[in-house]
Parts: C-alpha cells; structure tokens; sequence
C-alpha cells in the first residue's frame, strides 16, 4: 500500500524512480576528444567486435574474421553467417557467436563445436563472448525476445531477460550463471568470478559463484557493453552511447513508446543511436540546434563514443570520449595489444588506434 | 476514439489560461478574496442574517477600526518590518481621547489632533528605535507593546472611574461613534477615502513606491538613493496615526476603558494581513488586500462569536490561520516562479498527415537534392543571425544581425560591409515601400523604418487588446514579416503572444494557434489585429492580385492565402497543407512564383508528440529546455510553388553542412540570396534561368531598376 502511494507521488513530483536525472560526465569521467581525434586504422563495412591473442588484433567484419596487419586488413576466415561477437581462443583459434543465435568454435583444439542454447534456452542475441581461465567460455545473451540487431526494441520494451552464461569448450557444457538482465553486453573474467555489462541499468555487475550479483560499477552516465583486459591491470569498458534525460523520459512514457514503436521507422525513434545523426527525420532536442554553424559538444547526445579504464577494484581511472559534435560514436569494443589500443567505431565503421602511454601521459593518469 | 477525446478536451478547454493567470499579479489578490467569499457563504449558510444589512452595519463600525490597524500594520510590513504594539498603541489612544474628552472636558475638535498627535508619538518612538537606532522591528515592538501596555494599566488604575463617571454632551462627539450618512456609518466613510488615498499613495505616488522598494530590497533602495532609515521610522509613525483613528471612534463608540482593551490584537491584525496576502518578508501588499484580510478575519471573528464560540476558541482559530497563511505566504513567494514555470507551457493537440516523402528517390518535387552545399557564403563569421535578407535597386544587399544592426554588404563582391542603421532589436522581416523605406519587423521591439537617409523610426509596436487573452497582447512580442500593399499598408505576422523571441522554439513544443497577422497603417498611424489564432505566422508576401496575401504558419505547416480587399475580403483559404518541413519567409521569384524557406523539416518523433499534449506537457515540465524534443530546424530547403499551391522545384543542403537553417531567401538579378536566423553567413546560389535584371521591390513598385 504504502510503495503504490510511493509510487504514485513519486511519479506526481518526479521523484525516486520517476526522476529522470542522469549523472554527468564528471571526475574520471570529463569529456575529452582522445577518441574524436585517435588515429584511424581502417574503414570497414560491417565491423562488429574486436579480439586479440595478444599478438595481433582480430576483426569481425561482416561474416568474416580479419587481422588487422601493418599493411592492412586481412582476411583469416570466413563464415556462413554474421558474426556479432569474437572471441580469441587461449591455445589458438577463435569463438564465434553468429547472428547472435549460435556459438561456435572455429580452429583451435575443440574446432567445430557449437552451442545454441543453455539451460535449455535457445540463445537470441549472442553481442559478446570471452575466454576465462581454465579454458572457459563466457557469453552474454543480451535479450531473449529481441535478435542482436533490434537491441533498442529491448531498451524500449525495458527488457529483462539478458543473460550471463559459462560455455566449456572441453566438454560442451554451457550453464546460465545470472539471467534477467536488463540486456547484457560484455563480460570478463576476473579474479574467481566474472563481471558483466547489464546495460539498461547502467552498471557492471559481478556473479562470484552465487545466483545474484553485486554492482562493481553502478550509475554510469552511459550504456555499457563489452569489457576486455587491460594490460597494467584492469579493465576497458566501451559504452556504445550516452544516455540522456530525454530518454531516461521516454522510458517513463510508456503510451508514447508503444505508439512509436508501432508507427515509427526504428531509425527515427526517440531512442540511443550508435552512429551520429545524419538525417533531419531523427529527432532533434533543444540543444542541437546549429548556432552560427557548430553543433554543440555539449549536447544530449543521441549517440556517443566512450572507452573506460577501468582499475582492478572496479573504479574508473580515465575516459576517452568522442562527444556529440564528433562522428567516432557507437563504441562497441576496445582491446589492447601490445601498448597500443584498438576501438571499434561500429556507428561511423571505423577501427581506431590509440597509443596507451601516450594517452595516460596527454591525460597525466 | 481516446485521440477524439484528447482533441476534444485540448480544443475546449483553455489550459495556457492558468499559467497566464498565475503569472498575473492580481492572482495574489484574488486568492484571499475566493476566501472571502467562501467565508461570507459558509457562514451566511451556518448562521441566519450573517449578511443582512443591520449585521453588516454593526459590523462595518467594527471592521473600520480593525480597518484601520490593518492598514497601519500594512504599511509597516511592506516597508520589511512589523508592528506588534498596535494593540497596546490602540489601547493607549482610546484612553487619550477619553482622558481629554472626559476628564479635562476638551473639546472634540481639539481632542482629536492631540489624540491623533499622541498616536503618531507613539509610533515615532518605534520608528526612532527602528528606523534610526536600527533595532530588532520584531523585538522592539514586543518591548513597546508590554511597555505602552503597563502605562495604559497604570493610567486606568488612576482615572477609569473618572472616565466613566462623566457623559460628554456632544453630538460631534456621538456622531463619530454611531453616526451614518445616507445608512453608511461614518467609519466606513472615513475608511474609504483613506484606503483610497492610500491605494493612490502606494502605487501613484514616490513615497508609496519607495517604501515597497526598501521593503522588496533594502539594500538595493539604499543604493539607489532611497531615505531608507527616514522613509521607515515614517512607516511607524503612520502606524501609529491610523491606529489613533482607529482609537478614536472605538472611544466614541463605546466610552469604556476595560483592562481588555487592545488584548491581543496584534494577532488579529497581523493575521488579517498575511491572510490577505501582505507578505511578512516585505515589499509586497496593497490596500486591497489590507482589506480583504480585515474582512476575513472579523466574519470569522464575528461568526464564531454569533456561534457562541468561546473566546479562547475564537483566538485559537485565528492562530491557527495566522500560522497556515504565513505557511502559505513563505511557500507562495519562494515557489511562485518555479510554478508558473512548470504550469506556463501548455500544449495542446497538434494533429497533422502522414509527412509527405522528401526521399531523394521519391521522384517529388521535394525529392532532396545538394544544390545548396556549395553556394557562396558572403560575410561568414561577420554577420551574426541574418533572418532576412534583401537588396535595393543598386545591389546593396542588407541583413540583420543578432546585435540590433542592419548591416549593409557592398556589390559586387559583398566583401566590404557597413552598420547602415543601429536599432537595438533582432532585426526579422525586411521590405521596401513606394518611397525606398526600409520596413523592418524588430523582434521583441515592434515594426520600425529606416529611411533613405538612414534615420530610425518607430511605426508600431502595439496594437488592439484583444478581449480573450488574459496575458496582456497589446504589445508586439514577435514581429516576423511583412509585406506591404498598393495602399501602402503593411501586413506582418507575430508570431507569438506567449514567448518572448528567444524562446520560439518553445512554441513548436506549444504547437498552439498563438500567433497573428497584424495590420499597420502609415497613413492613419493605426495598427490593428487582422487574423489571430495562428500557429507560427511566419513569411508573409502580397498575392500577384494586389488584395490577398500568402502567409506561412511554421509550426502548422501550411501557407494560406487571407484577403483583406475584394469581394473575399476577411477571408482566409489553404493554399498548402501538410508540408514536409516548417515553412518560413515567402518572397516573389522572377517568374511570377513564389520562393518559400522552410527553416526545417518535419521529423516522425514530434509529429507524434504533437498528437500527445499530455506527454509533451510531462517533458516541459520534466526536462531543461535543452533536453526538449524540438522540431529539426538544423536541416532546411527552398522551395518554388505557385499561387495554386503547386511545388515546383526544391533546393537542399542536406545534413545542413553550409546552410543549416534557411529562413529566409530573395532573388535578385539572377541569383537567390539566402538568410538564417542562426546562421554567421548570408549564401548566393546561381539561379540557371531567372530574369537577370530582376529586384524584386522595383518590379512591385512599377520602377524601372
């Protein structure tokens, strides 16, 4: 009785859950153009996810892997579906997720095997895969409704029914170690447990074993999705957009949601993007009218680029940015290799590099 | 069926009208006097002849006194203090007036000055202690009042048996204290001339105006030369006079000198004026409400009284709403503007077609095209926010600039530019007249000439004051554009009567009909409403048959046609509905057609908001203005169409990479000039085939270029 009346004054005066407040790019977080202004490695169609074996950088361009070499692009394998996530196997070879609905190994000691359910579920939208200690697998299945590709019909029907699960390629097992939430993107090993992007709420959240998981990281001011290893220890977490009041509303709103799904064009929605506005049919708030020609960095921003460093403990330790005027947005995957750092603009289809110790002495981290 | 509904209830039911109330300053009034007549009506209900003549009577006598307090109280606090020795003051001047009247048998027309004068003693000490001395108001009067109270108890120790051994013979003497004219007592008489004077004396005079300032900001009225320390002790002593009034005719009235006398009124009084709406933090309150609270609070006073209440009972109710009216008095001020804020945008139904295809494939005269990326810019990072542009017979090419200049670019290559006349406002809408004045719609500001010789004048900045609107629209907030016809009268849209110019955007979250179309006319210097209602009348050209003009409503998307001469006169007819984008200035091409900007196009998310008021009302209160959805104004295109509603071509720049908002464009000799109002450049695109000795207000003058 008393959480209904809650609820409902909180929603009169915008309160508690009703707040549309979002927490700004602060401390860790300033806004620089690190990511705006990184050197652009290649340009490619369909980019999805990056890997590494810690020798070179791996792409997933469509349906097929390529490595990315000094000269250029080149092609390892292809495939008879698209890849939505990639993985580096520890003794060679790669794991693939193909149009988010299977899992499979490809080369490598347990070349061949394929997963396309867990606990009895059949996957939906596969968007990561990492390899954990002891020749394990994890996978993150972002949405049990929706296919990869309509991630933002999952953010606009709250969806709820992401989850985390363990593969094992010596035997074929694959078990859930967390279900229900609210879209996962990106997990990794660490320590003896595992974390995982649950990106509608914003956060990381750790599972050591147990059905329910503390946050590591809560409140970020952006959508996270994959997480890698970095190499002094810790992490890069790319978020894939920003978020902003307008849509923090939105999602309060749910008349107006159903009736935009229902008779909008999903490219036209009030809703995160991943690659820069190019139309004048995408909706446009108060702050991104151009004035005297320039479009303000700091504005709501539909789409984004942003790769977190993140420390061993979960803190941020520093943020490359690609802000609302510029076009590195829809940051999907960052991983580093050999003191250099590759992110994946999957909004403008671009691999970008970074220099690590150049960028932790530009920022004096 | 449920959208019937939200059309239905958005059509009928005036919702911008509460927050145009609110932001009145006479709500502040009319709240107290709702309560006033919810009182009068309850206890008139509760109790029989409440308001019959003879209980009005008896009780006027009685409010007058109270009357005058309330005034004198009021004062004070406008002024930021407060009085608390009124009722001890009160108390003390009946007993002068007694005392000289009674006891040393004085005349009434010399007792009363004295008395009077004793008042003003009285006060003086407050003001001296206060005003000068800079005490405590609060702690000081609290003194004075138990202070003048022990000698009110010692002087009736002494002569309350003389006082009331002793009947004066005088029929001043009774007249004042039960006398009427024509059935009105004389107290309400005397009452209304002073609360008119007083009225007239704090809102007309420089004295009243002082005293709300030092009360509204001592500080600010020191500075700017204000006697503050003077202006305040004044305050008390006028307290002081009008609570001897008030002692004079209860002396008259009913002779007595009770120990009871002036008990507690303080709180009687100080609740009648915070009730009525006299702020306790000072500088604001008026007469009226001074009376309105007396009134309150003696119907309740008498109410409980004619209920046999018992008086305790009585004082306590009056606490009580002394307490909820102060509450309500601290909340009020400090949240007035955050309300009116959160309550001011209203939106209301905005239903429109499915949006036309502007797709580059859709085979349309709309179909997109990039003719615009690469026209020439003239004046990039100089100018400033040219809405409009136009050029006279020698090529000159004008604009305004966001700083209040018209600027004035030189042929041929409009490198070399000049401040050809300064006004002050965002300059909009250009046009030449008959005899080459510059007509220029000044936003914020009104409808203002330039003459040949570059001097500035003012043609209108107000017109009739419609009966329906509660926000004052006599004023021109947002003239846009104009045109002017044969008879040189000039028509000119504003675009709202609810925004201010830089909060336009805000209308098209509004999307209400709140716009006009204005007529000027220089040769009777009279202006006049002609079309009101309007969604964002924007671009306003005259129709090839001299009698009607073509005007845009931006955010109705459409371009209709209104005739003010004819057989058709009055009349308005849709000449395009249900445009792609938001349409803007319109201006003549060569051929006899018509080039319309539109400053954007429309995009699906708010052509749905605006079928949902209710959600976009949530989002202006909910977000900051930045985070609104707004109509995509950061893409725009030129089009052609004829007087038949025909499109006939359309020019882009998509992505809105050299032109991002076009608001304006006007050919002349062979090229088409380009205005945005949130641009820093003007553009020049190369028409193929248009006349090349083409200007556009020689041709609408009949003179030879």
């Amino acid at each position: 009785m008393i959480a209904v009346l809650k609820d409902l004054t909180d929603r009169f005066f915008g309160r508690g859950d009703a707040a549309i407040t979002v927490p700004p790019f602060d401390g860790a977080l300033k806004p620089n153009q690190l990511l705006e202004q990184a050197a652009v490695v290649c340009e490619l169609e369909a980019p999805e996810d990056l890997a590494t074996d810690g020798a070179a950088v791996f792409v997933a361009d469509g349906r097929r892997i390529l490595r990315l070499d000094a000269g250029g692009p080149v092609e390892v394998a292809a495939l008879d579906a698209a890849i939505t996530a990639l993985a580096c196997l520890p003794g060679g070879g790669f794991a693939v997720a193909l149009d988010g609905r299977s899992v499979r190994l490809v080369g490598g000691a347990h070349d061949g095997r394929a997963w396309d359910a867990a606990n009895g579920r059949a996957f939906s939208a596969v968007n990561a895969l990492s390899a954990a200690p002891g020749g394990g697998l994890l996978a993150t299945d972002g949405s049990q409704t929706r296919p990869y590709a309509q991630w933002s019909h999952d953010l606009m029907e709250l969806g709820r029914s992401g989850r985390l699960v363990a593969l094992s390629p010596a035997d074929g097992g694959a078990r859930e170690i967390a279900t229900g939430l609210a879209y996962a993107f990106g997990a990794c090993a660490a320590g003896d447990g595992a974390w995982v992007s649950e990106t509608w709420r914003h956060r990381l959240v750790r599972y050591n074993g147990g059905r329910s998981g503390s946050a590591v990281v809560d409140r970020l001011p952006a959508y996270p999705s994959r997480l890698t290893p970095a190499a002094g220890g810790g992490y890069w977490l790319t978020a894939f957009t920003a978020r902003t009041q307008l849509i923090e509303f939105i999602l309060r709103e749910p008349a107006y949601r159903k009736r935009m799904m229902a008779e909008i064009d999903p490219r036209h929605w009030v809703a995160p993007s991943l690659s820069a506005s190019s139309s004048f049919m995408e909706p446009m708030q108060g702050a991104h009218i151009k004035t005297m020609g320039i479009l303000k960095p700091w504005a709501p921003p539909r789409s984004y680029g942003l790769v977190i460093r993140l420390t061993p403990e979960g803190l941020v330790r520093y943020s490359l940015h690609s802000r609302v005027d510029g076009t590195h947005h829809g940051v999907v995957a960052a991983v580093e290799c050999g003191g250099a750092l590759s992110v994946l603009s999957k909004g403008r289809g671009r691999i970008l590099r970074l220099d690590v110790a150049e960028i932790e002495r530009s920022l004096q981290a | 069926m449920n959208e019937t509904l939200t059309r239905l209830r958005y059509r009928y039911w005036p919702d911008h009208m509460l927050g145009e109330i609110l932001s009145k300053r006479w709500t502040e009034t009319a709240i107290p006097v709702m309560v006033l007549i919810a009182v009068a009506f309850g206890l008139n209900q509760a109790i029989d002849g409440f308001l019959s003549p003879a209980s009005l009577t008896a009780a006027s006598r009685q409010a007058g006194e109270i009357g005058f307090i309330v005034l004198g109280m009021a004062l004070v606090m406008i002024v930021g203090g407060i009085d608390l020795s009124v009722g001890s003051s009160f108390a003390l001047t009946n007993f002068c007036a007694l005392f000289l009247i009674h006891v040393l048998k004085w005349p009434v027309a010399a007792a009363i000055p004295v008395t009077l004068l004793f008042g003003a003693l009285l006060g003086a000490i407050n003001g001296i202690l206060i005003g000068y001395l800079r005490l405590r108001a609060f702690i000081t009067t609290l003194i004075t009042l138990i202070v003048y109270r022990s000698i009110y108890d010692l002087l009736i120790l002494q002569y309350s048996n003389a006082i009331a051994g002793y009947l004066p013979d005088s029929e001043a003497w009774n007249f004042i204290g039960d006398g009427d004219i024509l059935g009105v007592p004389l107290i309400v008489l005397v009452y209304a001339a002073v609360a008119i004077f007083g009225h007239v004396f704090l809102t007309r005079l420089r004295a009243g105006w002082h005293i709300t300032a030092i009360g509204g900001s001592r500080r600010s009225a020191y500075n700017s030369g204000i006697a503050v320390r003077r202006t305040v002790a004044m305050c008390y002593v006028a307290c002081g006079v009008l609570t001897a009034v008030a002692g004079i005719f209860f002396a008259a009235r009913l002779s007595t000198t009770g120990s009871d006398i002036g008990l507690g009124l303080e709180v009687t009084v100080l609740t009648a004026a915070v009730l009525g709406g006299i702020s306790l933090g000072g500088g604001k309150g008026s007469v009226a409400k001074a009376l309105v609270g007396t009134l309150i609070v003696l119907f309740i006073t008498n109410g409980l009284v004619s209920l046999s209440a018992p008086g305790g009972i009585n004082r306590m109710v009056l606490a009580g709403i002394l307490i909820l009216a102060a509450v309500v008095d601290i909340r009020w001020l400090k949240n007035r503007h955050r309300i009116i804020s959160k309550v001011y945008v209203s939106p209301t139904y905005h239903a429109l077609p499915p949006c036309p295809s502007t797709a580059p494939d859709s085979d349309t005269a709309f179909a997109q095209n990039d003719k615009l990326r690469n026209v020439d810019a003239i004046g990039l990072g100089r100018i400033e926010a040219p809405e409009d542009v136009i050029l006279d017979r020698h090529d000159n090419l004008y604009a305004g600039s966001r700083h209040g200049d018209i600027i004035r670019f030189f042929p041929p290559d409009y490198e070399r530019m000049e401040v050809y006349a300064h006004i002050g406002g965002q300059p909009l809408g250009m046009a030449f007249d008959r005899q080459d004045n510059l007509y220029v719609c000044i936003g914020g500001m009104g409808l203002y000439r330039i003459t040949p010789e570059r001097k500035v004048e003012k043609a209108t900045d107000e017109t009739n004051r419609s009966w329906r609107s509660v926000n004052d629209d006599s004023r021109l907030r947002l003239a846009d554009d104009l045109d002017i016809a044969d008879d040189g009268r000039i028509f000119f849209s504003e675009a709202t009567v609810r925004y201010e110019m830089d909060e336009w955007p805000v209308e098209s979250v509004e999307a209400r009909g709140n716009g006009r179309i204005i007529c000027y006319d220089p040769n009777t210097n009279s202006t006049h409403t002609a079309v009101s209602g309007l969604k964002f009348p924007n671009g306003i050209c005259i129709a090839s048959d001299g009698r009607s003009i073509l005007f845009a409503e931006t955010f109705g998307c459409t371009v209709k046609r209104y005739w003010f001469d004819g057989p058709k006169k009055g009349q308005v007819e849709m000449v395009m509905d249900n445009l792609p984008g938001y349409p803007d200035n319109i201006n003549l091409a060569s051929d006899g057609n018509y080039w319309l900007a539109m400053v954007g196009m429309r995009c699906p998310a708010l052509d749905l908001a605006w079928r949902m008021p209710g959600f976009r009302r949530r989002m202006a209160k909910r977000l900051p203005v930045d985070e609104w959805l707004f109509a995509n104004i950061n893409t725009g295109c030129v089009i052609k169409f004829n007087e038949k509603g025909e499109v006939l071509e359309s020019l882009w720049d998509l992505g809105g990479k050299n032109h991002p908002m076009i608001t304006s464009m006007r050919e002349h000799k062979g090229h088409l000039y380009l205005g945005g109002i949130l641009n820093n450049r003007i553009g020049r695109y190369k028409l193929a085939d248009a006349d090349p000795g083409y200007v556009q207000y020689d041709k609408r003058w009949g003179k030879a270029s």
